[in-house]
């Protein structure tokens, strides 16, 4: 006998109300599933409405947005799921103690009203959901531990570099131990009797001291020596100023490899000011925020991301180490390269999706400047400012329009 | 004595070398300068500030015994160079947009009243795509079905051609850009009206797919 016949059967005979009472909850249960349809067509027309309207907050077997689906029809009757979902909001406010917890739990966030659905379909997409949740888990692909694939990770080329130097260092150990030893041993053998074959031996061997004092063998070494010195120098020298590589910590561990890589989000979405003005610009907090909000957002317990509510509970600036230091005597103008321009932002800046530390990329001197201008042709394409230019162009050369043609080495573009 | 001179030459260009090695950037140290005068900004740069009041004393040649590359506004909030505007301000715009004041939560009047200024032609709808791939894509996907990498983790985005949507008005798509609705955050600090209003014209576009 199911509980829906029992609790049928008790509810006839009214002298066991306490009874009743107590399988109160499960009677109504049952009277929401009774009207549920197994029926494949109904269900696919609840999968399709579901997916459109309701799978953005709501999963059937997880909690998403919203509560997960599953048994919501055990835990409502039928009617009041349809009320709630025709208009949420006027439920709540009715008081009811179950919606208003719910609605608590779920930092007061209201759902939509889909009052444009009728009875019938949100009863075919609780079918749908009664379905899924019925459905025997599928079986999780667990990878199989002798997959060599799997198991060993790449060995990091760090961990290469340092077996080469233990490699190199255990080589010059066993070299002075060996000297040693040869040292050692012709000193034993000077102090011993010994017959004229033996120590014309003995003496034979490798003069060190010679070949050391050998010119041609001192003229090699220091033409060497002062070679690498005067490379490092002159490379040196040329790196004064030169900040390429500089990755300096910042006050928050803020990856661009998840943000414009993973995740691919826009570098405009953040630095504002890319396409409009002379700096790319910081995003301020709000804009973290529109993901990371101190409410639901996403890692908001992550000490990282709490140092930017911080900064807005304290109105303080995050302060941010600036990478890109252009010297105060050049003018560079992000808008003019980005908008105007066409520049991918990862020509000057690098793989920058891949960084979880901003690296400067390019080195940012002048002759790096001078030589993309001399080799960037301009787009003139629809673009009716160019036309004249292009036309006068076209006179004197055959060549396409470079950046240096409109004025690109001109000094006092950029120095003033 | 020759031997010796040359023996101190090659020093000299050794330590010299050393020198100039250690001037080269590296992670955390920017490297070092061959003019910091020229390097640093005498005036308030926006996006710079060196708080440190000595940082560049031993090169400094201005009379305030401040440091060459000291660069902060001491009379602002944080020291900051960048200063708040003026209280009760409005920023003047090329459209003279005033600020967008009708409150989150009225969504509906907003839907029913606010009306665009601008016009539907096939130039505004290809700008606002442009400019809807670099704002919303990442969330909303390609085509407005919810399925960008970030909402598929963020969560609670809706389908554009859903019934529940595809036929709210253009001054319901603008109030949802400019101030929030539900988990999405106001965006009119990245957007200019108008480019709000090219956007409203594109996912219009969506709506009917």
């Amino acid at each position: 006998m199911s509980i829906k016949q029992l609790a049928a059967k008790l509810t006839k005979n009214l002298t066991v109300l306490p009874l009743v009472f107590f399988l109160s909850l499960a009677s109504v249960s049952a009277q929401g599933t009774d009207s549920l349809s197994t029926d494949q067509a109904v269900i696919d027309a609840g999968a399709s409405l579901f997916r459109q309207n309701c799978a953005s907050c709501h999963k059937v077997k997880e909690r998403y947005i919203g509560p997960a689906l599953e048994g919501v029809y055990d835990r409502r009757t039928l009617p009041q799921i349809i009320a709630f979902v025709k208009n949420s909001s006027k439920e709540i406010q009715s008081g009811d103690p179950y919606l208003v917890a719910l609605y608590e739990e779920y930092n007061k966030l209201e759902m939509t009203a889909f009052d444009f659905f009728d009875d019938e379909q949100i009863v075919s997409i609780i079918s749908y959901v009664k379905a899924e949740a019925e459905k025997e888990p599928e079986a999780v692909v667990v990878g199989d531990p002798n997959d060599p694939n799997t198991s060993g990770a790449g060995i990091s080329t760090g961990y290469l570099n340092a077996i080469l130097v233990g490699l190199v260092i255990v080589l010059i150990l066993i070299l002075i131990v060996l000297m040693l030893i040869v040292t050692v041993l012709q000193r034993y053998l000077n102090q011993k009797e010994l017959d004229e074959d033996d120590k014309e031996i003995l003496a034979s061997p490798f003069n060190f001291e010679a070949l050391l004092k050998n010119k041609a063998t001192i003229g090699v070494l220091a033409f060497i020596f002062m070679a690498i010195v005067l490379k490092t120098v002159i490379d040196g020298a040329y790196n004064i100023g030169v900040q390429e590589g500089y990755a300096p910590t910042q006050p928050i561990a803020f990856s661009h490899k998840i943000h414009a890589g993973d995740f691919q989000i826009d570098c405009n979405y953040c630095h504002t000011g890319v396409r409009k003005s002379k700096n790319a610009n910081i995003p301020s907090p709000n804009i973290c925020m529109n993901c990371h909000n101190p409410n639901d957002g996403i890692l908001k317990d992550s000490p990282e991301i709490k140092k930017i509510f911080a900064a807005v509970d304290n109105n303080a600036p995050i302060e941010w180490v600036r990478v890109h230091n252009l010297p105060d005597l050049a003018y560079f103008n992000h808008a003019q390269h980005v908008e105007v321009g066409n520049i991918e932002c990862q020509t000057c800046h690098g793989p920058i999706e891949e960084m979880d530390v901003v690296r400067q990329h390019s080195n940012l001197t002048m002759g790096w400047c001078i030589d993309c201008h001399r080799k960037t042709d301009i787009n003139t394409q629809g673009n009716a400012y160019y036309d004249k230019l292009v036309e006068l162009h076209k006179e004197q050369s055959k060549e396409p329009m470079k950046v240096e043609d409109i004025g690109g080495l001109e000094c006092s573009k950029c120095h003033y | 004595m020759f031997q010796m001179k040359t023996t101190t030459n090659r020093l000299i260009l050794i330590i010299v070398g050393a020198v100039l090695v250690s001037c080269s950037a590296g992670k955390d140290d920017p490297g070092k300068e061959y003019a910091p005068n020229m390097y640093h900004s005498v005036a308030y740069e926006p996006l710079k500030q060196i708080k440190d009041k000595d940082a560049g004393n031993w090169v400094s040649s201005l009379d305030d015994g401040l440091g060459e590359y000291y660069s902060s506004n001491p009379n602002n909030p944080n020291e900051m160079n960048m200063r708040v505007p003026p209280a009760n301000t409005v920023r003047r715009s090329k459209n003279g947009d005033l600020p967008y004041r009708i409150p989150k939560d009225s969504l509906a009047y907003a839907a029913a009243n606010v009306k665009s200024p601008i016009g539907n032609t096939q130039e505004i709808v290809d700008a606002g795509k442009l400019l809807y791939t670099r704002f919303c894509t990442h969330c909303h996907g390609d085509t407005g079905q919810g399925d960008g990498a970030v909402g598929q983790a963020f969560g609670g985005v809706p389908v554009y051609n859903s019934a529940a949507l595809k036929d709210v008005s253009e001054g319901h798509i603008y109030h949802v850009i400019t101030v929030g609705k539900g988990r999405m955050g106001a965006h009119a600090s990245q957007l200019s009206p108008e480019e709000r209003w090219k956007i409203v014209r594109y996912v219009q576009t969506l709506q009917k797919q």
